[in-house]
């Protein structure tokens, strides 16, 4: 038991300093994009850590608790997530639907201290987020249900394992369910054009708008973790998991970067304009995938 | 020769821990600044060529932010009308510490070309504390450049302690504020 | 071309048969100007926003202290005869008094705030001329009067930056003319350069 919370601690702590050192390499990719220099590729480290050395001013004890509720649940999500097929912490508990419900946490400590802190505009940015999570979630549980369907099981090293015993991954073998549940990523890493819920010019940043020094450097360390979370999430879902380390670290950084280079040319949508945009394209992709990979299954054999 | 099992270990004093720490925080600091761009007068338009691709202020670090709360430094750029000023102080009280101020043109020095009008104040630091001026009408984008590398190179030697001063004179700067404002209460139609 | 000759002409017509200019001036094809008297400005501008002329564009006040009387200029447009018509009028210095033009057009509200706060003069029937727009907590007489001194009132509000009053040469270079008269010298002492 001792063992597996170390280790799960040790797969966060992995993790965030992962994904930290990739957002610096890729705001460095986009900068050269841009014909530019870019920043360090510890840039991310730098700024987390100058957040958490500033002094800044609380709203009340909701504020402050919303903010570490925030947190501690996403490194209490962070530590079921198996990164390869041989290093994950907790055997029984590897089950898809454990992030559906501690993912919630996550958003829900930070819409706790948003609407605490009694800025007008911190409710919009939660409205926005909550209304964006309704427009992405169904579709990609669609998705998801046929994959456990299809393997047989809801665990996520056993989905892993089952791609790499059949040799192709669901990326092929599914590839509406995958440009599905690639558009569905972007909406959850809140990127380019799906970034309504933070939209940093127009709303003063969302929910983030009244937090300065450590809480917002809090809030900066859940975001790195929760997209590590998402991110590997999808690598085992569709890329077929990792038999070593090198090549989860080779998948991971390339849908990163397709992802960042996507959302990177991209404008960014109104609310309505993306919950219209998930419910007219995306939905109806899903259900035809659903149909065919449910009920045609071999039908040209 | 003594070994040193037997020579006396110096153990670094409380105010030499304190610097050690502050200088490890100043290094993060002074490498990852965040600017909340007040652009309240006509040196604003520097800013654009210094954050695009010929002068990249990002590879400093530097980089816009949305809100007082999240931002360490506040750029007043050009001329500040009474209006102004007053919401530029609470901006400036809104922010978190350790926060720093660049004033940008003549305008913030001595007034520049506004210097005989009854609406522009004449000098910026009588009312907020300034840590570094950029000089010129408009400066130049390298001029700017050199502003915010002095700025850095100022965090390093531990200078740039305007928000202590302003702590510690509060008194001083409230009464100038007073004096030329009259009081920093924002009445309009708006806050009613 | 003839459409807007026909236009200004239009217009010096409607208004110079019905009403007693004093001054008229054509400055081009698209602005007229009529000087009025101030009793018969809401007569004329009701008149002209029924021909058509909606846009209220501007209003303000010129100050003539050497004649001690304010001059209202208010310009109003049409979109289908495009004149810019002036309608000016002269008012009493010393108890500058206009009776509103807010039922002619209500989008005036803003600008007679403005001319009241910045000249002193007075539109009852605009409900609030007296809240202050533009500047606030103002205690001096009104800013954009002739016999007020912008200076003065900066100099005595405003602290201003004294610089040492020394001239000293503290980096070591000669002084510009001399580094010019050198590199003059350098020029013609070459001569004009090249083979002969």
């Amino acid at each position: 038991m001792m063992v597996g919370i170390l280790t799960g601690f040790g797969v966060a702590l992995f993790g965030f300093v992962w994904q930290t050192s990739l957002g610096g390499i890729s705001r460095k990719v986009v900068a050269r994009l841009q014909k530019r220099y870019g920043p360090k590729w510890y840039q991310e480290f730098l700024d987390i850590f100058k957040l958490l050395s500033k002094r800044a001013t609380s709203h009340g004890w909701i504020f402050d608790l919303g903010v570490i509720m925030a947190l501690g649940g996403i490194i209490a999500t962070a530590a079921f997530m198996p990164v390869t097929n041989d290093i994950f912490a907790f055997a029984d508990f590897d089950n898809f639907f454990i992030y559906v419900y501690l993912i919630a946490v996550g958003m829900l400590g930070m819409a706790m201290s948003a609407s605490g802190s009694g800025n007008p505009l911190a409710s919009i940015g939660v409205m926005r987020a909550l209304t964006t999570m309704l427009a992405y979630e169904v579709p990609f549980m669609v998705i998801v249900m046929v994959i456990i369907k299809h393997a047989g099981t809801s665990s996520l090293r056993g989905i892993a394992m089952a791609q790499q015993d059949a040799g192709m991954w669901y990326m092929v073998a599914l590839p509406l369910g995958f440009i599905v549940a690639f558009i569905c990523l972007l909406g959850m890493l809140g990127k380019k054009p799906f970034e309504t819920y933070i939209a940093p010019a127009e709303l003063a940043s969302g929910p983030m708008v009244e937090y300065g020094g450590k809480q917002l450097g809090m809030l900066f360390i859940m975001h790195e973790i929760t997209v590590f979370i998402e991110v590997s999430l999808f690598v085992h879902l569709f890329l077929g998991g990792a038999e070593n380390i090198f090549v989860f670290l080779l998948k991971y950084f390339v849908v990163y970067s397709v992802a960042n280079l996507v959302s990177n040319v991209n404008g960014r949508f109104k609310i309505d304009q993306v919950v219209v945009f998930f419910y007219k394209w995306i939905l109806p992709l899903a259900m035809i995938q659903a149909f065919v990979a449910l009920y045609m299954n071999g039908w040209w054999n | 020769m003594e070994s040193t099992k037997f020579s006396p270990i110096t153990k670094l004093s409380k105010e030499e821990v304190d610097r050690k720490w502050w200088e490890i925080g100043d290094f993060f600091r002074r490498n990852s600044l965040w600017m909340l761009m007040y652009c309240t007068g006509c040196c604003a338009i520097e800013l654009p060529p210094a954050m695009t691709s010929a002068y990249d202020m990002e590879r400093l670090g530097m980089g816009p932010m949305a809100t007082p709360r999240q931002a360490d430094v506040l750029l007043v750029t050009g001329y500040l009308s009474l209006k102004t000023l007053r919401r530029v102080i609470y901006t400036y009280e809104q922010m978190s510490e350790p926060k720093y101020i660049v004033g940008f043109g003549s305008c913030t020095i001595n007034g520049g070309i506004y210097h005989d009008s009854h609406v522009v104040i004449n000098q910026l630091d009588q009312y907020i504390p300034v840590d570094t001026y950029v000089a010129g009408c408009m400066p130049n984008t390298e001029a700017v450049m050199n502003g915010f590398i002095d700025l850095m190179s100022l965090i390093k030697n531990k200078k740039a302690d305007g928000w202590k001063r302003y702590k510690e004179n509060y008194e001083w700067y409230k009464k100038n504020q007073i004096d030329s404002l009259g009081e920093v209460q924002v009445h309009d139609e708006y806050h009613q | 071309m003839t459409n807007t000759i026909n236009n200004v002409e239009f217009v010096r017509n409607l208004v110079e048969d019905n009403y007693k200019v004093n001054k008229t001036e054509v400055i081009d094809q698209y602005q007229v100007s009529f000087e009025v008297e101030k009793e018969e400005v809401h007569r004329l501008l009701a008149q002209l926003r029924s021909e058509g002329w909606i846009q209220m564009s501007y209003l303000s006040a010129i100050d003539w202290i050497a004649d001690n009387e304010f001059e209202l200029v208010y310009i109003v447009f049409n979109w289908e005869k495009p004149v810019y018509i002036q309608v000016r009028t002269r008012l009493d210095r010393d108890n500058p008094v206009m009776e509103s033009i807010m039922p002619i057009h209500p989008g005036c509200k803003y600008y007679e705030r403005e001319a009241h706060e910045y000249f002193g003069i007075e539109f009852p029937g605009n409900p609030d001329f007296h809240k202050p727009l533009i500047l606030e907590d103002w205690d001096d007489m009104p800013p954009l009067r002739k016999d007020f001194d912008p200076r003065a009132y900066s100099d005595a509000h405003f602290s201003s930056r004294e610089y040492p009053e020394t001239h000293e040469n503290t980096l070591g270079q000669e002084s510009k003319v001399a580094q010019r008269e050198s590199r003059m010298a350098r020029v013609f002492k070459v001569g004009k350069g090249g083979k002969k």
